[in-house]
């Protein structure tokens, strides 16, 4: 009970800092707007960022007065969620130097690794790296010559 | 048209491109990144050494196979496959999780074929007098059209309308990046040249569905997809019994399809969301829309597939692509000499009949491939360890979205956007309403600009604005779907309170 109530009480600080976020970002439009050459370019993003910033602004009343003891990130690992997302970024990064099949081996096994909770032994490592390889080259095969796709 | 356009629709030939371009759209339209538009666009080199209606038939069978494809992605893992499939993920996936996906990909197989026919049927019936709607719009029609999708908000948000709008107007800032569509100003990209070319509407759609959920995914051991215990078979019949419960919802959502489709530019994910939000609009109490309706897969299936007919009718009558994938094929047309525009129906009408029974057999074709491939797809990816679902998933956007526009950049901004509406979604802010505002965002602002430039021109802005019947007819209705849903919350609330009187 004692619980409940702490959490009903406590503010929504993650909703709040995202409307701030969302308020600046409609202020940053109001400045870049200004530096357009075009009057007919300015309306609509002006229009826009003025209804962010008034949405975002009602969002922060409504939050601070009603807060959601609901809205948070959640249970799970955060070393999983940041190595599959690394990874992929990690990809993109390498895919100029290196070329599309060997970045994305990196973000395929920056997945693997993350998705997989049961432990690791040799022949679980071979069946899943061997079927990484398996669906990297079919799909490669598809975009690259199938389907025309200049990778790189 | 006759018997024999119908008999020339049937040939082994006709039949067999056909059914091999169900299936190939249907393969390439699941594949998120890969949308129709695409399918048809690599597809259409093979068919310039056809005859004109064999490679109708063709690309015609690929565009609707496609279409419908988005949605086993959609409701499997989250991700449309097509943008035309956005409305199937708020019910898809919360079925596939409570362990009722096979009978959601049924259910979206039924709804995709009644919507298709229904397109079908307007474009063998209507399509000469219907095209003359496709004129009667001009830009401000656009702008009310699309103020109209925005007004969908209200009921996309689920929970919190007022964070649903500011996820709209970030939608709309997002779609405001790179150059200009009218005066070629370069806006928001704060000297970063990766952004000039904007933010890609299908990448977008890609990192805000999927990233989210392979982010949620890696972090619990917990299986992706709940499986019910015992081998089932496709559930058809128990679909076809509810889509049969829903057929008013089915038709209303083919019409709105259909004439949507016809609009050059909505296209099927327009269509698609509109149909939802009536069918979300016109729903009984006990049903309850975002958590796993089958109303709302059906309303956006056949919505989206009634676009193919629907857009067919301008393309062919006018010469005026009604969605992207129609103009590609418009392209190939040319390409084989065949003139589009009302004479098309007369002197070539042969072309025209053959090529539209094609579509309804394509379509009716579309039913048992439909059915076998979604069978397979279910049980792929619901015995797939997530171990390795995960990475295979998180190449096919990469791959996926490289692919659009073959830009490294569209990869980051998509990777980066899938994790900013992760945050965003762990605070309340739904992914659907900013993927309606970068969505309709150009499509108002085009529609706003120009209209501004001829009502300026004209002298008379608010006759521009709010003087023309068919404008007038879009602000009644969008101001209905505002106010309606209040109406009918206070009706709902006053029964609740009479029923609780009498009880006491």
């Amino acid at each position: 009970m004692i619980e409940t109530t702490a959490k009903t009480g406590r503010k929504d600080v993650g909703t709040l800092i995202i409307a701030s976020l969302f308020i600046g970002l409609g202020l940053i439009t109001l400045y870049d707007v200004t530096t357009y050459s075009d009057s007919d370019s300015v309306v609509f993003p002006s229009f826009v960022a003025y209804a962010l910033i008034f949405c975002s602004v009602l969002v922060i009343i409504y939050s601070w007065l009603k807060p959601n003891p609901h809205n948070g990130f959640g249970s799970g690992d955060w070393w999983r969620r940041f190595l599959l997302v690394a990874s992929m970024l990690a990809a993109c990064l390498a895919m100029p130097l290196s070329g599309f099949l060997p970045a994305t081996a990196i973000a395929f096994a920056g997945g693997l690794i993350a998705a997989r909770h049961e432990g690791w032994d040799g022949r679980s490592a071979i069946i899943f790296a061997l079927s990484g390889v398996f669906i990297m080259a079919g799909f490669y095969s598809l975009f690259r010559f199938a389907l025309g796709v200049p990778l790189p | 048209m006759g018997f024999e356009h119908l008999a020339n629709a049937l040939t082994l030939t006709n039949l067999a491109l056909a059914l091999f371009g169900v299936v190939a759209g249907t393969v390439i339209g699941s594949i998120p990144g890969l949308s129709a538009t695409m399918a048809v666009a690599v597809l259409v080199p093979i068919t310039f050494s056809m005859a004109p209606a064999s490679a109708l038939i063709l690309l015609g069978a690929i565009y609707t196979g496609a279409i419908y494809g988005g949605a086993y992605s959609a409701i499997l893992l989250n991700t449309p496959g097509t943008p035309s499939a956005i409305g199937t993920t708020f019910d898809g996936y919360p079925m596939a999780k409570r362990g009722d996906g096979d009978l959601a990909v049924a259910i979206a197989c039924y709804a995709s074929v009644f919507g298709g026919m229904i397109g079908a049927l307007a474009l063998l019936l209507l399509a000469p007098p219907l095209s003359s709607v496709a004129l009667a719009f001009g830009p401000v029609e656009y702008l009310w059209l699309s103020i109209f999708g925005l007004s969908l908000i209200a009921s996309l948000s689920t929970g919190n309308v007022l964070k649903g709008l500011a996820g709209g107007a970030l939608g709309m800032l997002l779609s405001c990046v790179g150059v200009a569509e009218i005066s070629a100003d370069i806006r928001l990209t704060f000297g970063v040249s990766t952004m000039i070319g904007g933010i890609e509407v299908v990448g977008a759609l890609i990192g805000l569905y999927c990233i989210p959920v392979l982010i949620d995914l890696v972090a619990t051991p917990e299986r992706h997809l709940k499986v019910e215990q015992g081998v089932r078979a496709v559930r058809f019949r128990e679909a076809a019994l509810i889509a049969w419960r829903s057929r008013l919802n089915l038709l209303r959502s083919s019409v709105i399809g259909t004439v949507i489709g016809i609009l050059p530019g909505a296209g099927g994910s327009v269509a698609g969301l509109v149909a939802y939000s009536e069918a979300k609009r016109t729903a009984r109490p006990d049903q309850k829309f975002g958590d796993g309706e089958p109303d709302g897969i059906m309303a956006t299936e056949s919505a989206n597939n009634a676009t193919v007919g629907g857009g067919f009718i301008p393309t062919l009558v006018l010469g005026i692509p009604g969605t992207p994938p129609d103009a590609v094929i418009l392209g190939a047309l040319l390409v084989q000499g065949v003139r589009t525009g009302p004479t098309l129906f007369d002197g070539g009408g042969s072309i025209v009949y053959t090529f539209i029974f094609g579509l309804f057999i394509a379509t009716i074709l579309m039913l048992p491939t439909g059915l076998l491939i979604g069978r397979y797809a279910y049980k792929t990816i619901v015995t797939i360890p997530k171990t390795i679902l995960v990475p295979a998933v998180g190449f096919m956007t990469i791959i996926g979205t490289f692919a659009i526009r073959n830009s490294i950049s569209d990869v980051i901004i998509m990777i980066v956007l899938g994790s900013v509406g992760w945050v965003l979604s762990r605070f309340g802010f739904a992914a659907s309403p900013i993927v309606l505002g970068l969505i309709l965002g150009p499509i108002a602002e085009q529609g706003f600009v120009q209209a501004w430039i001829i009502g300026d021109a004209t002298g008379n802005l608010t006759g521009m604005f709010f003087g023309r019947p068919i404008s007038l007819a879009i602000i009644a209705f969008t101001i209905l779907s505002l106010v309606y849903p209040i109406i009918q919350g206070r009706r709902a609330k006053r029964i609740l309170a009479t029923q609780a009187n009498s009880n006491d």
